[in-house]
């Protein structure tokens, strides 16, 4: 039985879906890694995503089109960053506590336009909503291996994948890149070489949104193809906790996101069996990302103490 | 003004604005832009909203039986509003009450479903107890990662719920499942740990007591002790306060041991009051994060936390009456009444403008 459970793991399905399970939390994690890159401290992802998973689902049932739905869901996404924008920086509030607030009551408020439009309080499951499609590329298909994971993939996956080449690029390799890391190094500094930071900070928290709002759609309109209650399941904080352990790393950012995608789906492996208690098993990515981030800082605070890196 | 002098002074000299009369006015008129904005949403979905709105407001009056489960209901709510304040006063961002309760809920139903003792009382005050324990011990975690080697407190707190609520899964379905029913839950407590009522009608019991002395304690400690004064320090100036020789380490694992003993007396309360056995997945879920919301709406004073927890109580036992009559208004709606609230009050530069320019009239006037 162990033997079966092992050798799953080491399977084409195995790799295919930590690929796929890995779409929202690089998402979340870049939507983290953007808004920290100019100082901006970003904690609402997971209601973004919240929100948008929803509003895509509701926009492409009203519309009829997976495609409007898709838009209407990345507006929401902008709007709620924009949400944050206006209160932290025009209100004078903290934009952690505007974050926590979002955080908190985004599942009522989603229940809440969910029941005027559904009728329901847990699931979308009644609507008729077109979806997004899984794209096959004719020709890579055929390769063997690479073939099954380039090609097949959700849409919004390709998106991911074009979007983490653009921004890296972006980030590191424009002017506006370097800018907005500058702000984020030091603003003060920044502000002295003319750079308008607050103009900056917002344009990465409107990135942020949209990147975060991927993410939920991609939970929505591709991957379970329903909107139900609670369903981001801490992936937003999994792409926020990736972000920290980087520190500002793209490389490693990437891995870490992948590293949590990997034990999401060995969770969903083990919960086949019977032989491990589902409980415990359902908690498995989450106590992967408290030791991994744990870890992260102990290492950090070692380094700090041992003078091989300055205390920022 | 329950401030020391050495802090009224402190504070007149930094900053203008923490009027208390103009922080009411601004609460005040954040409720009325908030009950506007519910009014137009009521427009939108209600064919009544006019009456719709009035019940919201003034249904639970109605019978003394809602008036009794705001009373009882609402106690829960406080502890976990008075484990966020002390928290956010303090400067952590730990967000894991919402797992503590759960967890907590484990330790009090293991208390409650054994016959410990025969004396109620005792055996009452134990299950709390062993929630308390529980909680102070479990609350410690992420913030001594946090104080000692700088984790990020927000991402560990929100996994560790997740983890401790699989636990509490794991638990229960192991060792206390019940064989009554088929859901996962504990067995039925027994009947001498249960808390009885004091004041039938109005569902008054000890928790409500027990509520009152703790937050009677906490106001006292924040505001009248050298711990209190540690805490509001390092919450607003950590590194003022690193300087002047408090030693922030100490202070944040029984800053967030006391939130932890708050919220496991909260899940005690709400379990022995509200539930014969207990359901990790059901019985305290939303408490621990409806705890955070409370206590930005309380402006993380214990007195102002308790008295909000009261109130959002109330406009959810408003709308369920209101569900009753219309099935169209979900009570979710308290959720935008509460969103709205929570970022005016929070907002520093809302009404700033109106307020600066009295003063200047005042200086004027003095001038003159």
């Amino acid at each position: 039985m162990l033997k079966t459970i092992f050798e799953s793991l080491f399977t084409m399905k195995f790799l295919l879906s930590i690929v796929r399970l890995s779409t929202p939390i690089l998402l979340a994690s870049i939507a983290a890694f953007i808004s920290s890159s100019t100082g901006i401290v970003n904690i609402a992802i997971e209601s973004i995503m919240t929100f948008s998973a929803l509003a895509g689902i509701l926009g492409s049932y009203i519309t009829q089109n997976a495609y409007l739905g898709c838009l209407i869901g990345m507006l929401v996404g902008i709007l709620t960053a924009l949400l944050i924008a206006f209160f932290s920086m025009k209100m004078g509030a903290d934009a952690i506590f505007v974050g926590i607030a979002l955080n908190t009551f985004a599942d009522s408020l989603a229940i809440f336009f969910l029941y005027q439009i559904a009728g329901e309080k847990g699931t979308s499951a009644s609507l008729m909503t077109p979806v997004l499609p899984a794209v096959e590329i004719p020709g890579i298909s055929s390769i063997p291996i690479l073939g099954q994971i380039v090609s097949g993939q959700y849409l919004l996956t390709y998106l991911c994948w074009i979007i983490l080449i653009v921004l890296y690029i972006l980030v590191y390799k424009t002017p506006l890149g370097m800018r907005m890391r500058a702000c984020g190094l030091n603003a003060d500094a920044a502000k002295t070489a003319g750079i308008n930071v607050q103009r900056l900070q917002v344009l990465s928290l409107i990135l942020s949104g949209f990147f975060a709002s991927l993410g939920g759609m991609y939970l929505s309109l591709n991957y379970l193809k329903i909107f139900s209650k609670g369903m981001v399941a801490g992936q937003g904080w999994m792409g926020i906790a990736a972000n920290g352990i980087a520190n500002g790393n793209y490389g490693a950012l990437l891995i870490s996101s992948l590293i949590f995608a990997a034990f999401r789906a060995v969770s969903i492996v083990f919960n086949t069996s019977t032989i491990f208690p589902t409980d415990l098993v359902g908690t498995i990515p989450y106590f992967a990302v408290f030791v991994f981030v744990t870890a992260a800082s102990i290492i950090n605070y070692y380094r700090i103490k041992h003078g091989k890196v300055e205390e920022q | 003004m329950p401030d020391t002098k050495k802090e009224r002074e402190a504070r007149n000299m930094l900053s203008i604005t923490n009027s208390k009369v103009f922080d009411t006015i601004k609460i005040l008129i954040s409720i009325c832009i908030a009950f506007i904005i519910t009014f137009v949403i009521l427009c939108l979905i209600s064919e009544d909203p006019v009456n719709a709105l009035v019940t919201i407001l003034t249904g639970p009056f109605r019978k003394t039986r809602y008036l009794g489960s705001i009373i009882e209901s609402f106690i829960a709510y406080a502890f976990a509003g008075l484990a966020a304040g002390i928290l956010f006063k303090s400067g952590a961002f730990n967000l894991g009450a919402e797992g503590i309760f759960i967890i907590s809920g484990v330790s009090v139903a293991a208390v409650a479903c054994n016959p410990i003792t025969t004396n109620p009382f005792l055996h009452s005050a134990l299950c709390i107890l062993a929630g308390a324990l529980t909680g102070g011990i479990l609350m410690i975690i992420p913030s001594f990662l946090k104080a000692k080697f700088g984790t990020n407190e927000m991402v560990v707190s929100l996994m560790l719920n997740s983890i401790y609520s699989g636990i509490s899964m794991f638990i229960i379905r192991n060792y206390l499942l019940t064989t009554t029913t088929n859901t996962v839950g504990s067995k039925d407590y027994l009947e001498t740990a249960k808390i009885g009522y004091l004041y039938e009608p109005l569902r008054i019991s000890a928790c409500l007591i027990l509520l009152i002395v703790c937050t009677v304690v906490l106001y006292i400690i924040m505001y009248k002790t050298k711990l209190g004064y540690q805490i509001r320090l390092a919450g607003s100036n950590p590194k003022f306060s690193e300087y002047s020789g408090i030693n922030s380490f100490k202070l944040a694992l029984i800053t967030s041991a006391i939130a932890g003993v708050l919220a496991g007396m909260g899940a005690a309360c709400q379990l022995l009051t509200q539930t014969s056995f207990y359901q990790p997945d059901k019985s305290l879920t939303g408490i621990g994060f409806s705890g955070m919301l409370l206590s930005m709406l309380g402006r993380n004073n214990p007195i102002g936390i308790v008295i909000s927890a009261f109130l959002i109580k109330y406009l959810e036992q408003g709308t369920q009456v209101l569900y009753f009559v219309d099935r169209a208004v979900p009570s979710e709606i308290v959720a935008i009444v509460e969103g709205i609230v929570i970022l005016l009050i929070s907002s520093q530069y809302f009404l700033r403008g109106f307020r600066e320019k009295k003063l200047l009239q005042e200086g004027l006037k003095k001038d003159a």
